[in-house]
């Protein structure tokens, strides 16, 4: 098994530093994101290292949860205090303020969404891994799409069909242009939302990914060429920085993420706010 | 330095023709995250985040039966107050007023027995002055009797004859009273 240690890193910059006679060299992208397959190769069951990045993000929170709740007390102490403040994070800065009371429902979901994307994404500092799963287009398209039939289905089951006729052609605006606008709701709303979800944090999340890469080649190669050793000094202190930076931004894409969800949710329930 | 960044700049675009990331191009990718996360769901919602809701219920309920308790003994304890200001009022005004009371007896008491000692002063200056005009109406009474006496004698010595007392006493009583009255 190829593990989910990060081992084929140094032979991807050294097969870089062979092709290029010495200089530094870029390793190319697809050595960066795609990872080779553990098992099912070519099948719909393929398994490798983001699939691996992916179960782990299932079974931390679900683990967490579980020791958390195994002996809830009515004072929570240690990890039942955190998972409380957890879901007291969601509930108050997502699910509360985009949705509203009504939105307790769709808390599981939101929690289940925060945590799937944070600990997918926390892979990207995490030593030996280095590899956000969200940094692949897969489990940012599928969230995206459940935020996409969830709030589509929660307009529907609240206002009927109404919920489109609402949605296409908003209340207040003269009749002549819904020739205008009823096109840009329709692809604002139903198409670009979930593509626009999915790319925010794939994109986010590959950029991080191909900026540690970046100054990690930097930092390997200046280690190695005597003379500009002392570039050191400027690259690493930045590595370290960008690393801390990315911690950041794992936590704020998920929660952008869920937030975001939350807010399409929220405007599926009241359409004419 | 700046050439080999450039460099790997280039060599990164390249490399970016070679992939579309956007695109998932791993089905397994898809699959799989798609099972781990509406697992993940499945499980938040009816395994892992119940124990933790119920408890928090639990709690806030708890709470808000320690507030409305708490609302509850703040209300017992301001009537409480207010009952043992409303006492303290009255025993004050029950003090000031035996205290008036006792101030107006003693008062009386002082008045009735001040008016007594000065009755009783008053009664024994009286009787004092009385004994007094007696005792001096007495010593006057004497002493006319004894100057009249003196005075006949001397009267006697100087005219060398005998003179009756008795017949010139009214006349030396009265030149003493004339000389002797109130002054």
């Amino acid at each position: 098994m190829p593990g989910l240690a990060l081992l084929n890193a140094p032979s991807i910059l050294l097969a870089a530093e062979d092709g290029g006679g010495g200089g530094m060299h870029f390793p190319p992208i697809d050595h960066i994101v795609k990872w080779p397959a553990w098992f099912g190769e070519g099948t719909f069951y393929e398994f490798n290292k983001i699939t691996f990045i992916s179960f782990i993000a299932m079974l931390v929170p679900v683990i967490l949860f579980l020791i958390a709740g195994r002996k809830s007390k009515l004072v929570p102490s240690g990890l039942q205090n955190v998972m409380e403040v957890s879901i007291d994070f969601v509930e108050k800065q997502v699910v509360l303020p985009a949705i509203g009371p009504e939105g307790m429902r769709y808390l599981p979901m939101l929690i289940s969404m925060f945590f799937f994307i944070w600990i997918g994404n926390i892979f990207e500092v995490i030593p030996s891994a280095h590899m956000p799963a969200n940094a692949r287009m897969a489990n940012p398209l599928v969230l995206a799409l459940v935020a996409w039939a969830m709030f589509i289905g929660v307009g529907v089951k609240h206002n009927g069909l109404g919920y489109f006729k609402s949605a296409l052609f908003p209340p207040g605006v003269p009749k002549a242009l819904y020739i205008l606008v009823t096109p840009i709701e329709l692809l604002s709303t139903f198409i670009i939302r979930p593509f626009s979800l999915a790319v925010r944090l794939f994109a986010n999340m590959l950029a991080g990914h191909i900026l540690l890469v970046t100054f990690a080649v930097l930092c390997i190669t200046l280690w190695s060429a005597s003379v500009l050793a002392g570039v050191l000094v400027l690259s690493f202190p930045m590595l370290v920085a960008f690393t801390g930076f990315e911690f950041m931004v794992a936590f704020l894409q998920a929660f952008i993420f869920s937030l975001l969800t939350a807010v399409y949710i929220g405007g599926a329930l009241h359409p004419a706010h | 330095m700046l050439a080999q960044v450039s460099v790997l700049a280039a060599e990164a675009a390249e490399s970016a023709e070679k992939i579309n990331p956007v695109v998932p191009d791993v089905v397994g990718e898809i699959f799989w995250g798609a099972v781990f996360f509406f697992l993940l769901w499945i499980l938040m919602r009816y395994v892992c985040l119940p124990p933790l809701l119920r408890v928090r219920a639990q709690r806030d309920a708890q709470v808000q039966a320690d507030l409305e308790a708490a609302e509850a003994a703040s209300t017992q304890a301001e009537q409480v107050r207010r009952d043992y200001d409303a006492t303290l009022a009255e025993a004050r005004g029950e003090a000031s007023r035996v205290l008036e009371e006792a101030r107006a007896a003693a008062e009386a008491t002082r008045g009735q027995k001040v008016a007594g000692v000065e009755t009783e002063i008053a009664a024994e200056r009286q009787a004092a002055m009385a004994e007094l005009d007696a005792e001096r109406a007495a010593a006057l009474g004497q002493l006319s009797g004894d100057v009249a006496d003196l005075a006949v004698a001397a009267a006697s010595k100087v005219v060398q004859a005998p003179l009756d007392a008795a017949s010139h006493r009214s006349t030396v009583d009265d030149y003493v009273n004339r000389s002797g009255g109130p002054r």
